[in-house]
């Protein structure tokens, strides 16, 4: 980037030039576009602009550091003597209009003293963001509760606090030909996989794009394939979450103006990992991950299995409950499939009015959704009130997963295996499950393969993903993302047991 | 041809996984109605039938490795043309071919004729071949990383099915294994060449071997592959002598399947349509691993790239699935499978064995009288 800018600088100069001529080119530039202030001062004679626009600027520090000295120093200016002698650093010598022009947007203030071969520069950045707030999407129990901002410099500031190591890295990259945005990659350089920061950083260098509009949009630019159901990154706005990952040697990666960083690579079962499990005690940790993979499952096959039983294999049920089913069929004139489409759209819909909706209506939604439209929708017979439990269980279960992109991957692959259900009953239901688990296979995330640990296998990652054993056991990092460096301490001391009353 | 193939390391798999690639290609259709078959040749002493089959198949797959550590990284079809020359060695390969492909066809076959008795009685071949055709393609687009992964994650979705043996263990009638010893020596010779069709599978070696990343270490993996295939018909063969009298296991199609008729939990009444359906998951592997060889034999012998002959095997597959409707036309095919597999999978490599190592002695002649 730099050498380029050098290359231009001596075509597009178009210093020295009268005060008056560049306010001129420049105002020409701003077309009713009121922002931009030009001051002119006459100091001993010797003509100074000043300009800048104005709200990108914060004008207390523009008025004390810069205003003060310049008019308050009786004497003549220089490029020179400017850059000494004004108390703020980063001052810059620029000469191409293009990169004036470029630099006024982000902020900068530029002085010009009349006669001069090139303009200064500094960067007295103003820029509004919101306070740190508590998680929204992701909220956890135990652990810590803050969640990223949309200003990368203060996201920044809490991924080196949470991260007090020189092997850090945040590389910076401009992604976004005609509207630029600031990327930065995070990873820890003793750790991460060299290979994978290498993929990452020509992905990233490689991509031509004129805009992107948020994280999320560039994680899909990133990922391995577009084509398929399955996010490939793990996408989150928690700080705990994201240090946890880069500790662990995987890549992070941060945006301007985006609540929240996505890490790479990812496997499946990361998206049903939370830090939660590391805070609770181990027992608990280890269930609640089963818990949560035994709810992904349920939640795809609980509404297709009850109507594959209810439609075809109706003697698989057993008696008691075929009864009951029947009794409460009775009254309904549509076949299974159609009674648990209605419903499952149903609450489909009560999930997307309840998400776009303010709080305080949501929650009101919620519950006459829930329990009005469902009695009523069971007492006017359009659905059985067996099928209401079973879509609400597997409604329920989806919710658990702790990455809400993967929830909703998985509520939408309900809906073709209720359709195979229907059509094929039983055998519909297999061939989806085997469709998903080739799928599954087939699918990389930066290269590497989606479902290790479990394929390739890797048995001793297992307690680092499957289910969590006492800190002392976990003394390697995760194999399957080929660290750099392994071990976290030594396993030796770690597991030594002293013998009685030592 | 070049006779030594080169894989590229990212697709190499490790030995370990060669259990599983054996395993799944092993258990498939077969198994579904082999102890009716062994029982009429051995009687109530099929399972030493069994064993018989289980020492003649160690011996040829430890040939079939032997014959392979001859070359450096060869396949069945590079060692056909070093032995018997360019053009037999293509004739030869064609037959392999062919022969892998007709088997893929009887599981086919085989599996949705099991779906019409047990499942839907009209239910097309052409829905249920397009399906699995469907999942085959997509699963052999993959690449062998993939066909293995199939091995591996469907071999630990279909163990649970032995636990539901509980039930008829606990039904079975144990005196029906005794007398023990009865049978003649012919009638356990017998016995064990009617477990061809079942045990046909492992020659997947002749071909998967080159993909092997530490090929010193496949023995073990191979030889415990073929020990839990045996494991897994020894058992369904004696719960069948066991749950069935002797008059009727000579007339039970499936026996295997019906062992799972009586089983019921509380929270499930008949697992027996679970199983069938349950079955695609245990054939799965079966079709991918051999639509897999089959089009690596294709690219092989011919040079066809694999991405366009799996389009055209799947197509061929379909329609003779969707014409093949009656029952003596699929046990036709069945049995013919069954008489080459023996022949192919079983023999041959013993013949190939003293071919491979007269022709290295004969070049290394050649070469020291180079010199």
């Amino acid at each position: 980037m730099r050498r380029r800018h050098g290359s231009k600088n001596k075509k597009d100069s178009i210093f020295p030039i009268t005060i008056d001529e560049l306010e001129k080119t420049l105002s020409s530039k701003f077309e009713n576009n009121p922002d931009l202030k030009f001051s002119k001062y006459d100091q001993q004679g010797q003509k100074i602009a000043v300009f800048f626009i104005d709200y990108q600027v914060s004008s207390d520090k523009l008025q004390q550091a810069l205003l003060v000295p310049l008019l308050g120093m009786k004497k003549e200016w220089t490029n020179d003597s400017i850059l000494n002698e004004i108390p703020i650093n980063s001052g810059t010598k620029i000469s191409s209009f293009e990169d004036i022009l470029k630099k006024l947007v982000i902020g900068e203030v530029f002085i010009y003293a009349e006669g001069e071969e090139e303009a200064i520069s500094y960067l007295l950045l103003h820029k509004e963001s919101r306070s740190l707030e508590k998680a929204e999407t992701e909220s956890l129990v135990l652990g810590p509760k803050i969640s990223f901002t949309e200003s990368l410099a203060t996201n920044l500031n809490i991924v080196r606090w949470r991260i007090k190591s020189t092997d850090l890295v945040l590389e910076e990259f401009k992604i976004g030909k005609t509207m630029p945005h600031d990327i930065r990659l995070v990873y820890m350089k003793s750790i991460a996989n060299e290979e994978d920061v290498n993929t990452v950083r020509q992905r990233l260098q490689e991509l031509d794009v004129d805009e992107i509009e948020d994280s999320v949009v560039l994680k899909q630019y990133l990922e391995d394939s577009q084509t398929n159901l399955f996010p490939q990154f793990d996408h989150t706005e928690l700080p705990d979450r994201f240090t946890y990952a880069v500790k662990k040697g995987k890549i992070g990666i941060l945006v301007e103006n985006s609540p929240s960083g996505f890490i790479a690579p990812a496997t499946l079962y990361s998206f049903l990992e939370t830090t939660e499990d590391l805070y609770m005690r181990w027992q608990a940790g280890t269930f609640l991950r089963i818990l949560r993979f035994i709810a992904v499952i349920f939640s795809i096959l609980v509404t297709p299995m009850y109507i594959a039983a209810a439609t075809y294999q109706y003697t698989i049920i057993p008696t008691q409950i075929l009864l009951t089913i029947g009794q409460s069929r009775a009254a309904v004139p549509f076949p299974p499939i159609i009674e648990a489409l209605i419903l499952e759209f149903l609450l489909e819909l009560l999930r997307e009015a309840g998400a776009r909706l303010p709080t305080k209506v949501g929650q009101t939604m919620g519950i006459v959704g829930g329990i009005v439209v469902g009695t009523a929708a069971v007492e006017a017979g359009i659905t059985s009130n067996i099928l209401i439990i079973v879509v609400a269980m597997s409604a329920l279960s989806s919710f658990t997963i702790p990455s809400y992109l993967f929830g909703t991957t998985i509520r939408l692959i309900r809906f073709p295996m209720m359709i195979l259900a229907g059509f094929l009953g039983f055998l519909g239901i297999i061939f989806g499950i085997c469709w998903l688990i080739i799928h599954l296979l087939r699918l990389t995330s930066l290269g590497r393969p989606y479902l290790v640990p479990l394929y390739p296998l890797k048995l001793h990652d297992f307690n680092k993903v499957f289910f969590r054993t006492p800190f002392n056991y976990t003394y390697n990092r995760a194999q399957s993302y080929r660290p750099k460096d392994l071990i976290r301490f030594s396993k030796k001391d770690a597991t030594k047991k002293r013998d009685i009353d030592e | 041809m070049d006779i030594n193939v080169n894989v590229k390391s990212n697709v190499q798999i490790k030995a370990f996984y060669l259990f599983y690639v054996i395993v799944g290609t092993q258990i498939g259709v077969g198994i579904m109605g082999a102890p009716r078959f062994i029982f009429t040749e051995a009687r109530q002493d099929s399972w030493v039938s069994i064993l018989i089959a289980f020492v003649f198949m160690s011996i040829v797959v430890l040939v079939m490795i032997t014959i392979l550590k001859q070359y450096e990284n060869a396949d069945i079809f590079g060692i056909q043309t070093d032995v018997f020359g360019k053009w037999i060695g293509t004739i030869l390969g064609t037959l392999y071919v062919l022969y892998l492909a007709s088997s893929l066809l009887s599981i086919l076959l085989t599996y949705s004729q099991v779906v019409k008795i047990f499942l839907y009685h009209t239910f097309p071949n052409f829905t249920l071949g397009a399906m699995l055709l469907f999942l085959t393609i997509y699963a052999v687009f993959g690449g062998i990383r993939v066909v293995v992964g199939v091995t591996f994650i469907f071999f630990f979705l279909t163990f649970w099915l032995i636990l539901l043996f509980y039930d008829p263990i606990t039904r079975m009638e144990w005196t029906n294994l005794l007398p023990m010893f009865q049978a003649t020596v012919p009638e356990l010779l017998k016995g064990a060449r009617a477990t061809t069709y079942t045990l046909a599978g492992f020659e997947i070696l002749f071909l998967i071997y080159p993909f092997i990343q530490n090929k010193e270490k496949i023995k073990l993996p191979a030889l415990l592959g073929l020990a839990f295939t045996t494991f897994i018909l020894m058992v369904t063969t004696v719960i069948s002598i066991g749950y069935f009298s002797h008059k009727g296991l000579e007339h039970v199609d499936w026996s295997v399947l019906i062992l799972f008729k009586s089983v019921s939990l509380t929270f499930f009444e008949r697992l027996d349509y679970i199983v069938i359906v349950e079955w695609v998951m245990v054939i799965l592997p079966n079709i991918v691993v051999l639509m897999w060889a089959i089009t690596y034999g294709v690219k092989r012998l011919y040079k066809v790239p694999q991405r366009i002959s799996v389009y055209v095997f799947s197509v061929i597959f379909l329609v003779i699935v969707s014409f093949m409707e009656y029952e003596h036309h699929i046990s036709i095919i069945t049995d013919y499978v069954s008489q080459v597999s023996f022949w192919i999978i079983f023999v041959y490599p013993l013949i190939l064995f003293p071919l491979v190592i007269i022709k290295k002695k004969w070049r290394k002649n050649k070469g020291s009288a180079a010199k």
